[in-house]
């Protein structure tokens, strides 16, 4: 690339809290359009906003664990505008004192390497009324209106899709294990905007800013402003001055795509919104809110690390909230975490996949799969456990029975039917005994997995292998 | 003349006695409201008064609003009832909720017979703009006299006897300056002392529920049963309800009050300023410290300007929401703005649509600083200096009207002293949310003029105790049109 990138995200987050931010009507997702509302969501006349306390205890929440500062005087703004979808023809938002500001989130680079992004504030503001658009009318569903949310604005510190990609990933897994929301940007609980423009690497000014809109996944979020980057420098070089525009992107052709080219910049007249006194938080109720936030992702991750779990698995279990509960859960009392974690991913998403469902439909309780898991521990076989899980799913009996009705027991060793078998084995190869002898690790692999082939899983590998190691050492 | 002439207290006594049954009241009520000559209803709410009526039960003894009709100004929402604010905006409009204020007074099984005109959405001080057109003072057969405004139907179904007491909305001086014009008690507590949920908003932060009664007494009364926090305005106060009608007959001695000599300076109808000085040798004969105070002519004389800023500015957000998608008339349009557009021509009057310009144009972005802003300022300033005469002194006192009502001919100089400052002054209640009360002085021409007192935040007991005395000192208690007694001033 000849410029340099310069990025900004405008990240949207829809709280789940019970009711919403400023009316009692419930905030919980509806089939039946304008079901969810009271009288403040449809500005009926002399109807007043309440703030709601568990919104303001989120927005506190997110504020931590994005190293902001909070604002503990809490206080509110009209942002005045016409606009079908806006009931009280304003909305209530935090323009002039958001909760939080300058803070900032590490994140990883494409070089690998972590990279500090700078935020630049969160506010508490409210959703607006959903619009269909039909040929000749449109519908409003006030459900949507009211719906609490938190902005997070950050720096423009971002150049490249893969470092916006992990920025939103981030918050992503912040607001969802701080239950905070569900994230989910296919829904649009969690929407981003990007802002990005280009100069000439070294510049401390800002090129044209473009907008890009509706980007519902992370990968799009990637794609799109590479696909950008990309055309604002092809247009650049050619000597063509960028526009000032809104694009969205398309995901089939993996463009951006204008949607309208700004004009002058609307003028919100914000002002003091004059039914919200100013809320002064104690510092016990901002350290309560922190103090009583649900473990993060990040906290997770590391504990899972100490638990054993390599990086991989952690991500994966952690790759979605249920995954994690129920892993924990499973861990509780088991023998290894390491093993359950195993157990988690290949044979439970097995049969999830399998079965196209989610966790919650998951048969088998999480303290079984402990169980389970720390059978293995006790020396039966992967194999056997694999049956006793396999069989718990159609039966709701305690592990024990299972195992019993299975007539799974331990498997007493013999160890010179073994000792028989590496013998013969080594006899019978002794290409691969040179071979192991001059360094070749692969050849001890090849010996065992021939024993293993012949008998058949009769034998625990790791038993099997110490005296393959011991034999061969002998030779 | 008839026990509904008399204050809420009387007319209470009267129900307890058995001289009088609470239908004949009501009916009475009703049939004067119908007789009304002077564009006071909105509505005449006589189906729900007799369906209230058939609900009452037994006389309460201890509840003196048992049995007791009232109106409300239009502006308070009622379920079921059409509000229109007095616009065009709103017509047809049934809310869906009670105001608090109206089921605190339904709890209380007070009488609702009418809902009444005011200036279109209450802004307005002349009670000229509504969409059915002017309103009278009832003072004057002639019909050539405004009541003043917004609370404009509200004044004269008290001053013309058609109900001890109405609800009205303060804004400015909304309530507190018809009292004035039309020689009765206007009450506006602190702001956050009552409850504001229901109340069509003009300009939250200057916005106050406030009433007319006929005495201090009845002031006091009602004052107990509209206060109180309410879990649907979060501006609503925590401060305990006080028993003001306790305060009722407290002595004054040792209150200190500020004459604000820059009012009375402005003033050049003689009748009031002859019987207001009368009126402070009575009160420092009854013990009270009388001063005449140099509030600041510039801060005064700025009221105005400030108000007009800040009250339009919030206005046009708050009127925002009648657009005629969800309120306002819907008269079709190619477009979202085009609806808006056709709803919000048709439906305002020239006198709202200018004050949405001013609001606007004074939040504009480029505007902002030196009008929103600078407003803002001001008004802290004011309010500043306010408290700084609080200090020293308990009430602030002013007449509250540089003369009898106006002609509806009449053209005031809106740049004179008099206009600005004695027209003016009482919105200074509104910028500190101070409780203040208007009661009768005297009359001029058979017209009657008030005078004002304001006070600190939720002393509004203090006031109540002051408001009482000075009604010993004017004579003129349970005052109505056809109930016209002895003045002493």
């Amino acid at each position: 690339m000849n410029f340099e990138a310069v990025i900004g995200l405008e990240i949207h987050v829809e709280m789940k809290t019970a009711s919403k931010m400023f009316s009692s009507a419930p905030n919980s997702f509806s089939t039946q359009p304008n079901t969810q509302v009271a009288l403040l969501d449809m500005a009926y006349p002399g109807t007043m906003p309440l703030v709601n306390k568990q919104a303001v205890i989120n927005a506190i929440r997110v504020c931590h664990a994005l190293h902001m500062d909070i604002d503990q005087l809490v206080r509110f703004d009209r942002k005045n505008y016409f606009y079908a979808d806006l009931p009280k023809g304003f909305q209530i938002t935090q323009q002039f004192h958001p909760i939080g500001s300058e803070g900032y989130l590490d994140v990883e680079g494409k070089d690998g390497k972590l990279k500090r992004i700078r935020i630049e504030r969160l506010h508490m503001e409210e959703d607006t009324c959903k619009q269909l658009h039909f040929p000749d009318y449109s519908l409003l569903d006030y459900n949507r209106a009211g719906v609490p949310l938190v902005e997070i604005v950050s720096r423009p510190d971002i150049r490249d899709g893969t470092e916006a990609m992990h920025y939103v990933e981030n918050i992503r897994n912040i607001v969802v294990y701080s239950l905070v929301s569900d994230g989910k940007m296919e829904e649009g609980s969690l929407r981003c905007d990007v802002n990005i423009s280009l100069r000439p690497y070294g510049s401390d000014k800002f090129g044209t800013k473009v907008e890009i809109k509706n980007l519902n996944s992370l990968k799009n979020i990637e794609e799109a402003i590479d696909y950008e980057i990309k055309r604002q420098n092809a247009l650049l070089l050619s000597g063509t001055p960028i526009n000032q525009e809104t694009r969205r992107f398309d995901e089939a052709s993996k463009k951006t795509i204008l949607m309208r080219v700004k004009t002058s910049a609307v003028d919100y007249k914000y002002f003091p919104e004059p039914n919200i006194v100013p809320i002064r938080l104690s510092d016990s109720f901002v350290e309560d809110a922190i103090s009583s936030c649900p473990e993060l992702y990040e906290q997770k991750k590391e504990r899972y690390l100490s638990m054993g779990l390599s990086k991989t698995d952690a991500e994966i279990i952690l790759s979605d909230l249920d995954s994690a509960s129920y892993f924990e859960k499973a861990a509780k009392d088991a023998k290894s975490a390491k093993t359950v974690a195993n157990f988690l991913i290949v044979e439970v998403n097995g049969y999830l996949n399998k079965n196209a469902v989610g966790l919650s439909e998951f048969p088998l309780p999480p303290e079984k799969l402990g169980e389970i898991a720390s059978l293995q521990e006790d020396g039966y076989t992967h194999k056997q456990c694999v049956d006793i899980f396999n069989y718990l799913l159609n039966n709701d009996v305690p592990v024990e029975q299972a195992r019993k009705s299975l007539g799974i027991e331990k498997q007493v060793e013999d160890l010179s039917l073994m000792l028989k078998a590496v013998t013969e084995i080594l006899d019978a190869n002794p290409q691969s005994v040179a071979d192991f002898k001059a360094g070749k690790d692969r050849a001890k692999g090849f010996l065992i997995g021939q024993i293993m082939k012949q008998y058949k899983g009769k034998f625990n590998p790791a038993s099997l292998n110490k005296m393959m190691e011991e034999e061969l050492g002998k030779r | 003349m008839h026990i509904l002439d008399l204050t809420i207290l009387e007319i209470h006594q009267a129900l307890v006695e058995k001289r009088i049954t609470a239908k004949e009241l009501v009916l009475e009520s009703l049939r004067r409201a119908k007789e009304n000559k002077d564009n006071a209803f909105e509505m005449i709410t006589e189906e729900e008064a007799l369906r209230q009526l058939s609900e009452l039960g037994e006389v309460e003894e201890d509840n003196p609003l048992w049995g007791i009709p009232f109106c409300l100004k239009d502006n308070f929402s009622t379920k079921g009832m059409e509000t229109t604010a007095s616009s065009n905006v709103l017509n047809g409009y049934t809310p869906l909720y009670d105001a608090t204020v109206y089921q605190k007074l339904r709890e209380k099984k007070a009488i609702l017979v009418g809902k009444t005109t005011l200036d279109e959405l209450a802004m307005g001080g002349s009670g000229t703009t509504g969409h059915k057109g002017k309103t009278y003072n009832p003072w004057d057969s002639s019909h050539t006299r405004q009541v003043g405004g917004s609370s404009c139907g509200s004044a004269v179904a008290v001053s013309s006897g058609i109900v001890p007491f109405a609800l009205g909305s303060d804004t400015g001086d909304s309530v507190r300056k018809p009292a004035s014009l039309a020689g009765l008690v206007g009450m506006k507590p602190s702001w956050g002392r009552i409850s504001r949920y229901g109340l069509f908003p003009f300009a939250p932060s200057l916005d106050h529920v406030a009433y007319f009664t006929r005495s201090a007494a009845d002031s006091a009364i009602l004052l107990s049963v509209l206060s109180g926090r309410d879990e649907h305005d979060a501006t609503s106060s925590f401060k305990p309800v006080e028993d003001y009608p306790s305060y009722i007959g407290k002595p004054i001695a040792g209150m200190k009050i500020a004459v604000l000599n820059d009012v009375v300076n402005t003033i050049s109808d003689k009748v009031v300023l002859d019987k207001f000085n009368k009126s402070l040798t009575e009160l420092e004969k009854l013990g009270a410290k009388v001063d005449r105070v140099d509030f600041s002519p510039e801060l005064l004389g700025a009221i105005y300007a400030a108000y007009m800023v800040i009250s339009c500015a919030e206005a046009t957000s708050n009127d925002a929401n009648l657009d005629g998608i969800k309120f306002g008339p819907y008269l079709g349009g190619n477009t979202y703005q085009e609806v808006m557009s056709n709803a919000r021509t048709a439906g305002f009057s020239e006198l709202i649509k200018r004050r949405f310009v001013i609001g606007s144009f004074s939040l504009m972005a480029e505007n902002q600083d030196v009008l929103f802003r600078r407003a803002q300022r001001l008004r802290a300033k004011i309010v500043e200096r306010a408290n700084q005469v609080f200090e020293e002194y308990d009430f602030i006192f002013a007449p509250a009207a540089p003369s009898i009502a106006p002609l509806f001919s009449g053209n005031s100089d809106r740049l004179s002293d008099e206009y600005l400052i004695a027209d003016n002054h009482l919105a200074l209640g509104n910028f500190g949310g101070f409780p203040s009360l208007t009661l009768p002085l005297g009359f001029e021409d058979g017209m009657p003029l008030g005078v004002n007192f304001t006070g600190r935040p939720f002393e509004e007991g203090k006031l109540l105790a002051m408001a009482e005395a000075f009604e010993s000192v004017s004579g003129l208690s349970g005052l109505s049109v056809i109930n016209r007694k002895g003045e002493k001033l």
